[in-house]
């Protein structure tokens, strides 16, 4: 008999025992977040792409270098040719649309912020999911005349897309996270109204708790696009009529 | 008696140690697994991945710059001018900026208004085609490698807006009216893809709210050359060494 009672007692605490571990599991899953992994992989990975990072920047260093010799030769011969320095500030315009070169300038500086976590109500939004209103504003400068326009530091060219991928978006195929800052040159205070009219983006975006900052800036920097676009598929039109 | 106290005072000592490992243990662990999920390092791996892709990039314009570097230095010997260069390159970069007419092949697509009686919803405003509709076909367009773009005959630059005016859109500060004719050059079967795949935005569109989406693939386009604005009056070139 007390024998009997003895396993009985062991039964119910392993089985309260198995209750409680089961409970902490599942809180454990919930709060953390499903497929909980070592901790080892992830610290691979991140110094995988600080190497890959720091790969680019001295990439982007020798670029810069070799664009900057390119420069100075030109210049150089131009210097004592009125014709050639002609051709040279025609070029430089057309590069300069095309995104090949670091412009500056009055201009304008949006940063958007995501909602604040108490004022989403559970349900969590984020300006990456928000590409119409990314898009738009940037028609809108373009309505209001402005001569260069980068996203997080990102130059918007003629083939630049805006793509969502995952919880983060892409331009340039460069990965962005909010904040966003959306830069542009041109007339400051032409830009800034476009941006601030009622009902405009500002509002709309405010309105969706999204927190912004709108200021006009003397000197906007705005860095030149660096990807190589090579035309496969479009060849210029030989004019022969 | 002794051989009955035994075993619990055995298992009372086992179950005390084995609590104390498993809170020791849960302690110890939670906070070091925390930030680790399955999600965040498929991210950290995505974002290793596209920067290898611009180190591709960076490499591929370095080369060409090297390139462009070797032929300017040859200028030194006397084997080149630097007219004839810098009129090469005016030629490229009047290309690459989109001042230059082109062709290739590429798709063609119709966007119109749903014009049936019975049209989707209450609101007229859902059966018409809206500025961020265009904006977004071409952002797709983009994303497919589109390499020139217009919209009824406007070339679409990295300054043209499209914007809403009422009953038209603006594109490079003219109006243009519904139906829209955007053409894109490029890969057609990515292009294509972009506009008809499941789960695109012209899908969407053509499904829920019902507009006229229609699309050619064609071996050649002809996109025209950029007219609009093109004066740089605020901005500078940056200066060397900032």
């Amino acid at each position: 008999m007390k024998r009997n009672n003895g396993q009985l007692a062991i039964t119910i605490v392993s089985l309260f025992l198995g209750i409680i571990l089961a409970i902490q599991f599942k809180t454990v899953n919930k709060t953390v977040g499903e497929g909980v992994l070592p901790t080892q992989r992830a610290q691979q990975l991140a110094l995988e792409l600080k190497k890959t990072q720091e790969e680019r920047d001295t990439l982007i260093k020798a670029l810069d270098e070799v664009e900057a010799k390119i420069k100075a030769y030109e210049r150089g011969e131009v210097d004592n040719n009125i014709y050639a320095e002609n051709l040279y500030k025609d070029l430089e315009k057309y590069r300069m649309l095309a995104g090949y070169v670091d412009l500056e300038g009055p201009g304008i500086i949006l940063e958007i912020h995501d909602p604040p976590a108490d004022v989403q109500f559970g349900i969590e939004y984020s300006i990456v999911d928000d590409l119409d209103l990314i898009l738009q504003t940037i028609s809108v400068l373009n309505a209001a005349e402005a001569e260069a326009i980068s996203i997080n530091d990102q130059r918007y060219t003629t083939f630049t897309e805006i793509e969502k991928a995952g919880d983060h978006i892409e331009v340039n195929g460069v990965s962005i996270s909010s904040p966003i800052v959306i830069k542009a040159i041109g007339n400051s205070n032409t830009l800034e109204s476009a941006l601030a009219l009622k009902r405009g983006i500002v509002h709309t975006l405010e309105y969706y708790d999204y927190t912004v900052n709108l200021v006009q800036d003397t000197n906007v920097k705005i860095p030149k696009y660096r990807k190589l676009k090579e035309f496969i598929y479009a060849k210029p039109v030989e004019e022969d009529n | 008696m002794n051989k009955t106290k035994k075993p619990n005072l055995i298992i009372l000592i086992f179950s005390l140690l084995l609590g104390i490992f498993m809170a020791g243990q849960l302690k110890q662990n939670i906070p070091i697994l925390a930030p680790v999920t399955l999600r965040s390092i498929q991210t950290s791996k995505n974002e290793i991945n596209s920067v290898k892709e611009e180190i591709e990039d960076l490499k591929s314009l370095t080369f060409k710059r090297n390139e462009q570097l070797k032929i300017l230095e040859s200028i030194a010997s006397g084997d080149e001018n630097i007219i004839n260069i810098l009129n090469e390159e005016l030629k490229n970069s009047k290309i690459a900026a989109g001042f230059e007419k082109v062709e290739g092949p590429g798709i063609i697509i119709k966007m119109e208004d749903n014009l049936s009686e019975g049209a989707f919803g209450q609101e007229y405003d859902l059966d018409l085609i809206h500025d961020i509709d265009v904006l977004r076909i071409i952002n797709d367009l983009r994303g497919a490698g589109a390499e020139a773009i217009d919209i009824n005959g406007q070339r679409v630059l990295a300054i043209s807006e499209i914007k809403c005016g009422g009953p038209i859109i603006r594109v490079n500060g003219r109006s243009v009216g519904a139906p829209f004719y955007i053409s894109a050059i490029g890969d057609p079967k990515l292009l294509n893809a972009a506009i008809n795949a499941p789960n695109t935005y012209a899908y969407a569109l053509r499904t829920i709210d019902q507009l006229n989406i229609e699309t050619t693939v064609k071996d050649r386009i002809v996109i025209p050359g950029y007219n609009g604005r093109f004066n740089y009056l605020y901005s500078k070139p940056s200066k060397e060494g900032d």
